[in-house]
């Protein structure tokens, strides 16, 4: 029973924020243009990647634009999560969020709802980004399965990396912050680990910081999925890393979510 | 009348040393409109957050209908409504959609939902506009909408943080209009004001709060009464001073009157007088014909009852400065969502 309530909750506002999305249909393509600028222009300028012999070695592809797919999907997923937690920023900012604190709802419904919207957002962005991939001659190894396991992947990982968003927006309430907080942790990490370059190529202490950077194992999931076809224990290392991010930052947002008095 | 909410030594000290509320007690009647007037920073939204176990509290307890609002938090969710300050809607969506959402998180079934949302919608008179977003409506439409979403669940007790703050003259009317009919029908509200009229108009009770102590608690008459006087204030013509002078002196005379004054004093283009009294109407007459019988002309004569800015006034000694604020905070160069 409880279940069915807060399940019926979850849908509420996850169609809310469904519906707020799909009256601005702007705010879909808004957050992909940066990405699709390092799409379309960032590969062309260092396309001569995909000849170095090592990379191909290392990638099994010649075509770098093929394998930096993968790091575009991320920023993606990255850009969309930012806006999980401004949402969040301006109901608290508009007194939406007090009308639905004061309702008998379980206070984690909200942030669920959210969330499932927001990955519904990723999924439609990555379609996006996959479609023009296949444009620019990006084909996918591993297929149909392949494809749907990256919107998986894509989704899950988005969840856990609104929880961050999420953290930043509930504990400053201010969007300018969460925003900020967002940029400058997203391009770093990307740089700082294997999906703008294998990782056999990086110099050695960026190696070791991008094996401790999730960032890494999401790439390397998506590159396998799309260079090389279904390698399951790719797989698993991204759903690990997908796991303890999530486990974190959604934990740590539920718990000061529900402790927050103001 | 049995007592609905229950306050009693209420603390909120925000950090170390913010003191919002400062040992509050006082008790709501099932059935009345209960009033908290205030200027801005009293303590009113913090007591109402407590008591909508929006905020929890530093210490004291408070009760709603029998329900602690700390142990019993969802409980006492399923039979309040609440509507802030800031007119919790969202933009984006229609009225309908609005209303249907709250619907939804008090669980209503959607059948019922549905016949419910319709109903309010009328009584609202947002009918027409019911399927339009909320972007193109008015602050009155917003607030009207606002108080009916926290209706959807017929709520016990009603809870409105200063309602009225920042809408035109019609929508406030709009507002109170709508506030005494819920309360006719039965429903118990508590409502934050920084508006004396609001309060006097309103309230069945209330309590006059300041820097987070109650300082007078009543009915707006009982509360007058403290002040206790009327006031006859007469004009004459600007050159006629011994008219003036003339009219203190028979004024004096009257039965019945406490204190003559020349208004006249500190204000130049004013030649008059002020008269307070314990009984206002029943002067006037005599005032009238004592100054016919001495053949002295009056410009103008005005009978006031003391307002609830005089009871403030006496007991903070300052006056109720209204602040207005804007509705929508979204803060500067940022769009809301």
């Amino acid at each position: 029973m409880k279940m069915m309530e807060m399940l019926s909750e979850v849908m509420a506002i996850f169609s809310r924020w469904n519906k707020k999305l799909l009256r601005q249909p702007i705010l879909i393509f808004f957050n992909l243009i940066q990405p699709l600028v390092w799409f379309l222009l960032f590969t062309q300028a260092f396309s001569a990647i995909g000849n170095i012999p090592s990379f191909q070695l290392l990638t099994g592809t010649s075509s770098y634009i093929t394998f930096f797919t993968a790091a575009v999907i991320i920023q993606t997923i990255a850009s969309s999560a930012l806006n999980t937690g401004i949402g969040l920023v301006n109901d608290f900012d508009s007194g939406f969020m007090d009308k639905m604190r004061v309702a008998p709802i379980n206070k984690s419904s909200i942030l669920f709802g959210r969330l499932f919207s927001s990955a519904l957002t990723t999924v439609i962005q990555v379609a996006i980004i996959l479609a023009i991939g296949l444009v620019l001659g990006v084909n996918i190894a591993s297929g149909v399965a392949g494809t749907i396991l990256i919107f998986i992947l894509a989704a899950l990982f988005g969840i856990a990396w609104s929880g961050i968003s999420l953290f930043v927006a509930l504990r400053t309430k201010n969007a300018e912050t969460t925003l900020s907080v967002g940029l400058l942790t997203t391009f770093p990490l990307l740089f700082l680990s294997a999906s703008v370059m294998p990782i056999g190529l990086l110099p050695s202490w960026v190696q070791q910081v991008a094996t401790a950077n999730p960032f890494t194992y999401i790439a390397e999931a998506f590159q396998s999925l799309i260079i090389n076809g279904l390698v399951w224990q790719k797989i698993e290392y991204a759903l690990i890393a997908i796991f303890i991010v999530g486990v974190l930052s959604l934990g740590a947002s539920i718990l000061l979510f529900r402790r927050k008095v103001s | 009348m049995e007592d609905i909410v229950i306050v009693d030594n209420l603390h909120k000290t925000y950090g170390k040393n913010v003191i919002a509320v400062d040992g509050i007690s006082f008790t709501v009647k099932k059935g009345e409109i209960f009033g908290f007037l205030g200027p801005n920073g009293a303590g009113k939204s913090t007591t109402i957050k407590i008591l909508t176990t929006l905020l929890e509290k530093t210490s004291g307890k408070v009760t709603i209908d029998g329900l602690d609002v700390d142990a019993d938090q969802v409980k006492v969710r399923r039979i309040i409504g609440y509507s802030s300050q800031e007119v919790g809607v969202d933009d984006d969506l229609t009225a309908r959609e609005n209303l249907m959402l709250q619907c939804s998180f008090h669980h209503i079934p959607k059948e019922k939902a549905k016949t419910k949302v319709n109903e309010l919608l009328q009584t609202i008179r947002l009918a027409e506009a019911a399927d339009r977003r909320l972007k193109t409506f008015s602050g009155g439409m917003r607030k009207r909408l606002d108080l009916a979403s926290s209706l959807v669940s017929d709520p016990k007790i009603l809870f409105l943080d200063e309602p009225t703050t920042g809408l035109d003259p019609q929508s406030r009317q709009d507002i109170w209009e709508y506030i005494v009919k819920l309360n006719r029908e039965g429903m118990t509200i508590f409502l934050t004001t920084q508006y004396m009229e609001e309060a006097d108009r309103l309230a069945n009770r209330l309590c006059i709060v300041d820097q987070g102590k109650i300082v007078a608690e009543g009915t707006p008459a009982e509360l007058k009464a403290q002040v206790g006087a009327d006031k006859i204030t007469l004009r004459f013509k600007i050159d006629d001073h011994e008219g003036c002078e003339k009219a203190k002196e028979l004024m004096s005379k009257l039965q019945g009157i406490e204190a003559v004054g020349k208004c006249g004093d500190g204000i130049a283009a004013e030649n008059g007088l002020t008269i307070i009294t314990r009984n206002g109407s029943a002067l006037v007459t005599q005032v009238v014909r004592a100054l016919d019988g001495a053949g002295i002309n009056v410009e103008q004569l005005n009978l006031s009852a003391p307002t609830l800015d005089e009871v403030f006034l006496k007991l903070t000694g300052k006056t109720l400065k209204v602040v207005e604020r804007k509705q929508s905070t979204g803060g500067w160069g940022r769009r809301r969502r």
